[in-house]
């Protein structure tokens, strides 16, 4: 839902003040975020951000909103049941690599498939960071880390091919380096009805190292990284199912009494 | 004349021996009989040997009978899957197929040999009339039953049923049994444990199941699949149990009052967010049916040994409640219950029910499917809103998403009273009481039990769950010719355990008797830690599932129990 009167990107703010590293990615995202919810007027108390467990999954603390931030990999799920109580409250989920593509991969996978109504977001730092630096299924093939000693012995996977296979109806690439086309690309996966999902190219300064920034920034200038909408398609959400089976089962019949249900068993 | 008869009808896939139960349950039920019917399966997932055991009495009844009366055996070879679970009574009456040689150990019966391999497709009808003939069951409802069971084929199938029906009842005619004597009552439902659970949850209120399918539990799903969304609920079939719960939180989180329902394994993935329930103050309603364990076990039978499970799942110190069903009307009771305790206090409330109790049939009477139901405490207060704020029950008024003026960010960190992360010892302590005063509030508000016989017995039996059923008519047996004083208690919530009744039931028992089906003795060590139970006269029966327990191991073992005794003495 959203309001008639216009909310700075000030006033999504909360009182609480980011634990991340000078540097981090992270705060260009939650800017973004802030301004996106500004601009779509987006009423507080009628927006949830949901999270799971890492570094980026502390986002929900620092906005304005109801917040849950929850178990590692579980996000999903959780704010499924969220939009689904009701379908009226706008749902964003947050998290990073390993939370979404790791331990809560089957979830990713089943979440899109049921095009539920949620905007999802990975900050993508292709590390570990909470933990301190291990691998990640984002971690490209070979790179040394605390738990690759000799060079991680697995190829990297890119979470936009994975949401299009996974049957995600808006899928994009951005990088927090670029806060205003960010918030653009959230704007619009803020917009899309169904399952949206944005991975935002997001650096970890202190496990990737201070030039991931500017390798990242390299790799688009020559085209080795397609940042924008990748993937967009229009498909009944979950909440229309939900809605269509409810149409079904009553059949413009009035709600089920009790004793409608006790017949069954006469 | 009898007031009881235990029947089994066995068979192969497609001989209809477990649509025969039905239908002949259901024509009892609708006599005002009082009816427990279960069945048993061969290891196929279609075809296969299949049976049913049926007692319908005219007095209440709490299990199935330890023997049958009545066997109907289309195929010995298909009995021989099932011959270790059924007790055949020295009286007992078999019908088998003509034939069909039966074994020699059945030699000693009253056997009749009877041409069900000609009736076809309708040896089980025939059947039925078999046994409401020798049995002088109600031949009216029954064959209305029937016309039932074929409304929706042609008029030439009904029929032809219609006369299979006859043509037993004619051989029937012809068998001298006793005949079962009752008065014909106002009728009665029949129903199973998992759709009593699932009745349970729409009389609380439930608006939003999440579920994965796994047996014995997959009829809740499949009942509120049906039902809910005509009620203006949602119903979401999950990709595992770990996102069933996580939807259940989160829709719990956003206002709906929701459940789940699982067996063990699905119990033993749900244990991170039983924590985040309980660390959150999300209200929860996990209905846990118990199958034999460990690991995939036994997914088809019974046993009481996911206790510790549900008492202690999840690291860290979490408070949650713990509630058993004792029968299949108790079931829809305790699942009410459940989401009373899981709306008022916030935390997750697991509900166990067990194989032999969520898939057996049973009668029960409408009127009594009525219970008292209790909401959330919603935020309301003006000024600064603080989420968790330490009350002296524990219970923080909760705002929901929607609510102006009620944002706060919810977490399975340890967190202060604005829901903010912390990490502080005085915060840490300062919550763990807080959340922990709810189940002294519980313990104080819900003291649910059952107990049974005299005030002061000789021996008093402790058990819980389904247990109850068999033990209630052990106690009715062993009072009355044997002039033993034998009483019995079941609690039915166990965490937080009513511990001043139970010490008060111990203190009054000359001796103490444990029932359970655990091999390890879960309900035993469990009341251990929170009860002092004298040794020297405590006693314990506790052995595998994976079979019912029955009433003669109950009284084998009392006896057993006064026969040492005495030598002692």
């Amino acid at each position: 839902m959203t309001c008639d009167f216009n909310y700075t990107a000030n006033e999504y703010k909360s009182d609480l003040k980011p634990v991340w590293c000078p540097g981090c990615g992270d705060f260009a995202v939650l800017n973004s975020l802030y301004r996106t919810f500004a601009e779509l007027r987006y009423e507080p108390h009628e927006t949830v951000v949901v999270s799971g467990i890492g570094c980026s999954s502390r986002l929900p603390g620092y906005v304005e909103a109801y917040g849950f931030n929850s178990l590692h990999g579980r996000a999903l799920p959780i704010a499924t049941g969220i939009k689904l109580a009701n379908p009226k409250l706008n749902v964003v989920v947050v998290g990073g690599d390993g939370d979404g593509i790791a331990i809560g991969g089957n979830h990713f996978l089943h979440t899109a498939r049921r095009n539920a109504d949620l905007t999802y977001i990975i900050m993508d730092n292709e590390i570990y960071g909470l933990t301190k630096g291990q691998a990640a299924p984002t971690t490209p093939l070979g790179d040394k880390t605390k738990s690759t000693t000799y060079g991680n012995p697995e190829a990297g996977v890119d979470p936009c091919a994975l949401a299009i296979s996974f049957g995600a109806t808006w899928v994009a690439r951005a990088f927090s380096g670029d806060v205003v086309g960010t918030a653009k690309l959230m704007k619009a996966a803020l917009q899309h009805r169904g399952f949206a999902f944005l991975n935002i190219l997001s650096p970890c300064v202190t496990w990737r190292g201070e030039d991931q920034h500017k390798e990242i920034r390299a790799k688009i200038q020559r085209g080795e990284i397609v940042i924008g909408v990748l993937h967009e398609v229009e498909k009944p959400t979950l909440v229309d199912e939900m809605d269509e089976i409810r149409g079904k089962a009553t059949a413009s019949r009035p709600p089920a009494t009790k004793s409608d249900m006790l017949r069954a068993f006469a | 004349m009898s007031h009881e008869l235990s029947l089994s009808i066995v068979g192969a896939g497609g001989d209809g021996a477990v649509a025969a139960g039905d239908i002949l349950s259901m024509a009892c039920a609708r006599e005002g009989l009082h009816v427990i019917k279960t069945e048993a399966y061969g290891p196929q997932i279609r075809g296969g040997e299949s049976s049913c055991m049926v007692r319908i009495s005219s007095a209440p009844i709490h299990a199935q009978a330890d023997t049958l009366d009545a066997l109907v055996v289309f195929s010995w070879s298909d009995f021989a899957r099932f011959r270790a679970e059924l007790a055949l009574g020295d009286d007992a009456l078999v019908f088998h197929d003509e034939k069909d040689a039966p074994p020699d150990d059945m030699k000693s019966l009253r056997l009749f040999a009877l041409p069900f391999a000609a009736q076809r497709g309708a040896k089980n009808i025939f059947a039925l009339g078999l046994l409401s003939a020798a049995f002088g069951l109600p031949a009216d409802a029954v064959r209305e039953a029937v016309r039932g069971r074929f409304r929706k084929k042609t008029a030439e199938v009904i029929e032809g049923n219609v006369k299979a029906f006859d043509a037993g009842f004619m051989e029937g005619a012809n068998v001298d049994a006793k005949k079962i004597e009752y008065i014909k009552s106002e009728a009665k439902l029949l129903m199973a444990g998992n759709e009593a659970s699932a009745l349970g949850a729409i009389e609380a209120g439930c608006t939003f199941f999440a579920g994965y399918p796994i047996t014995p539990s997959s009829e809740i799903l499949h009942f509120l699949s049906e039902w809910l969304p005509r009620i203006g609920g949602k119903c979401l079939q999950t990709e595992d149990e770990l996102a069933a719960i996580g939807a259940v939180v989160g829709a719990s989180f956003a206002g709906a009052k929701s459940m789940t329902a699982t067996s063990g394994p699905g119990l033993s993935l749900m244990a991170e967010m039983i924590g985040l329930s309980s660390m959150a103050e999300v209200p929860s309603v996990i209905v846990n049916v118990q199958r034999g364990g460990p690991s995939t076990g036994i997914p088809t039978k019974s046993e009481q040994s996911d206790l510790m499970h549900a008492v202690f799942a999840s690291h860290g110190d979490t408070p949650r409640v713990v509630l058993a069903c004792t029968d299949v009307e108790d079931s829809f009771h305790t699942t009410v219950e459940g989401f009373n305790i899981a709306e008022e206090f916030q935390l997750p409330v697991i509900v166990l029910s067990e194989q032999s109790i969520a898939q057996r049939r049973e009668t029960i009477e409408a009127k009594a499917l009525v219970h008292d139901v209790v909401d959330r405490r919603l935020a309301t207060e003006a000024g600064e809103y603080r989420r968790y704020r330490v009350t002296g029950d524990g219970v923080s008024p909760m705002s929901i998403p929607g609510q102006r003026g009620g944002e706060y960010q919810t977490n399975g960190l340890e967190h202060d009273e604005q829901g903010r992360p912390s990490s502080m010892y005085e915060t840490h302590k300062t919550m763990n009481e807080k959340r922990y005063r709810k189940l002294d509030a519980i313990a104080r508000k819900y003291r649910l039990f059952t107990r049974l016989g005299p005030d002061d017995a000789d021996l008093g039996i402790l058990c819980w769950g389904s247990s109850l059923g068999v033990v209630r008519d052990a106690v009715d047996r062993l009072n009355a010719p044997r002039g033993l004083r034998v009483a019995a208690f079941a609690p039915r919530i166990l965490m937080p355990l009513p511990k001043r009744a139970i010490e008060e039931f111990v203190a009054t028992s000359r001796e103490l008797l444990i029932v359970e089906l655990s091999h390890a003795e879960q309900f035993y060590k469990y009341l251990r830690t929170e009860i002092d139970l004298p040794r020297e006269r405590t006693h314990v029966f506790a052995r595998s599932g994976g079979k019912n327990l029955t009433v003669s191991e109950v009284i084998d073992e009392v006896q057993r129990i006064f026969v040492r005794d005495e030598v002692l003495a």
